[in-house]
């Protein structure tokens, strides 16, 4: 048969967000995968060098559109061990339960895309109308629904309001409420197991060799989570656990998102009921004239995606001398995406990259 | 375990610089050269993640910085493995003809790392199979990321120069 060069992406239905592949197929068998990223890089990295420390705070959220939260996690964590900064307790539970929250937002935003892909346009539907809610939440919190800039370095910029907690509990009820009919629909649906059992194998040996993390190595049985390894903010406090399976298919990548969203909704009614009282901001320097000393670091937390690190470097100056973000899509999408299509059909090529969790803006930067 | 660690790397290779690092994190500086059998080695020691490879323009010194960051996979909570530390390891290349080899052969995942590199600072990485383009689409006189590289003056230059629409009638 005829080997034939198509293109998949930046314009098709099967693609979520500016990223192509080239596929070379012969009939429906794909041979070989070029991923393209590059449509989204806006030269972040670059232009924060350009910046305060503080001015860049409202850039590195817009890094990844879909979970924001984390970003801001990571550069505050990065700001404030190279200038020795303390965070408060309270500061570090409110941290923990805002960005629990982002990832039950973030992977709402997953399951949409991936269940759409799919054909399940209804339960895509009601993953869309819960992260809304999720996004009411943070609209009530911060201000802003898609990008927060909540977290500073020294804490969070406002305690939670008068009744937030409530609030908030009631709206992860009222979506918890719903996983019976995720369930039945989708997670135990024929039709969902019959399209992602065994399709995008990757095996813990090569999920190690190319650097995954997040779902793409908890789904081949490795309890690996930053926030276990490497615990930051209040993640350390509370119990809570880290859901893996063995298969290392789309089938097992996602449940793996189910799970989390369950347990992550449960670390925070964990986490406010452990929440200490007190103040959720250390005062930092007057940030205009902010100089950090020299320095260089790696801190890391898990987004949603997985291990999402940051190494700053500083020559003590007022701007950062160096910004570089290790983003899990960055090997999820390039190396072992590129790994994971060799002989898979063209219809499952979206199926594998949203299982894989690629988010584009994340590689570009 | 990891003042032995630092202790062995002393011994098995020539010019290894132990810098101070931080608590959780052993810093070491070593040839270019040495790149290559060094992250062998650290592989064989358990180092089998490589977490990001970074440049630092050094504009002042006329100088590169290529930093390879490592750490371990691990199921143990809280620090694993008996407190083992984690790498970063660093080696210099001068601005002028800037070339490293590559450590493909050792992670794979250095590949779209060295490719980004190459694209933006311009170093060659010697037996890299594939150091296309990564991210942009336009050819630069100087690698973007490079200290040298003013931003503004290109946007001027580039953006400036496209003609203005003409008002019809």
């Amino acid at each position: 048969m005829r080997e034939l060069e198509l293109y998949f992406g930046p314009q098709h239905l099967g693609m979520v967000g500016n990223f192509s592949i080239t596929l070379n197929v012969e009939g429906d068998r794909i041979l070989k995968a070029t991923a393209n990223p590059g449509y989204l890089h806006r030269g972040f990295e670059k232009l924060m060098e350009g910046r305060t420390w503080i001015k860049n705070f409202p850039m590195v959220c817009r890094i990844n559109v879909v979970e924001p939260d984390h970003m801001e996690m990571v550069y505050a964590m990065g700001v404030e061990k190279l200038a020795g900064i303390e965070v408060p307790e309270r500061a570090q539970f409110v941290r923990s339960i805002y960005l629990e929250l982002a990832r039950v937002g973030s992977h709402l935003f997953g399951l949409w895309a991936y269940a759409n892909m799919l054909g399940f346009d209804t339960v895509a539907n009601w993953a869309m109308y819960h992260r809304d809610l999720v996004l009411d939440l943070f609209e009530e919190l911060t201000g802003g629904r898609v990008y927060h800039i909540y977290i500073w370095p020294g804490g969070v910029r406002r305690d939670f309001p008068e009744g937030f907690t409530d609030r908030m509990v009631e709206t992860l009820h009222s979506i918890g409420g719903c996983v019976p009919d995720y369930d039945s629909t989708f997670f135990n649906n024929t039709l969902f197991s019959e399209r992602a059992k065994g399709i995008g194998v990757v095996s813990r040996e090569e999920a190690v060799a190319m650097g995954g993390t997040g779902q793409a190595i908890r789904a081949t049985g490795m309890k690996y989570d930053v926030r276990k390894v490497d615990p930051y903010a209040a993640y350390d406090k509370v119990a809570w656990e880290v859901h893996t399976r063995e298969d290392a298919d789309a089938y097992s990548r996602i449940w793996i998102v189910r799970d989390e969203m369950i347990e992550s909704v449960h670390m925070i009614f964990n986490l406010i009921d452990a929440m200490p009282e007190g103040e959720v901001y250390n005062r930092i320097p007057n940030p205009l004239k902010w100089r950090i000393p020299a320095g260089e670091t790696y801190v890391r937390c898990e987004s949603s995606r997985g291990e999402l690190g940051l190494y700053l470097v500083s020559d003590g100056g007022e701007k950062p001398y160096r910004v570089h973000f290790r983003t899990p899509s960055y090997s999820h999408g390039l190396t072992i995406l590129e790994k994971a299509l060799v002989g898979a059909n063209i219809a499952d090529v979206g199926n594998i990259m949203i299982s894989l969790y690629v988010v584009a803006p994340e590689i570009d930067r | 375990m990891t003042s032995s660690l630092s202790t062995r790397l002393d011994a098995t290779f020539k010019g290894v610089e132990l810098g101070s690092g931080d608590d959780d994190r052993l810093a070491v500086s070593i040839p270019r050269e040495a790149v290559v059998p060094v992250l062998t080695f650290l592989k064989e020691e358990g180092y089998d993640y490589l977490q990001l490879i970074s440049c630092v323009d050094w504009i002042d010194r006329g100088e590169f910085e290529l930093v390879y960051l490592l750490s371990f996979y691990t199921e143990d909570e809280v620090g694993g493995d008996g407190g083992k530390q984690d790498v970063l390891l660093k080696t210099t290349v001068p601005r002028e003809q800037a070339s490293a080899p590559t450590a493909i052969g050792v992670f794979a995942i250095a590949e779209p790392h060295e490719r980004e590199i190459h694209e933006l600072y311009g170093i060659h990485f010697e037996g890299h199979p594939r150091l296309t383009p990564l991210l942009l689409d336009r050819d630069y006189e100087i690698p973007p990321f490079r200290k040298d590289f003013d931003t503004k003056q290109y946007v001027a230059d580039v953006f400036d120069r496209v003609p203005p629409v003409e008002e019809e009638g």
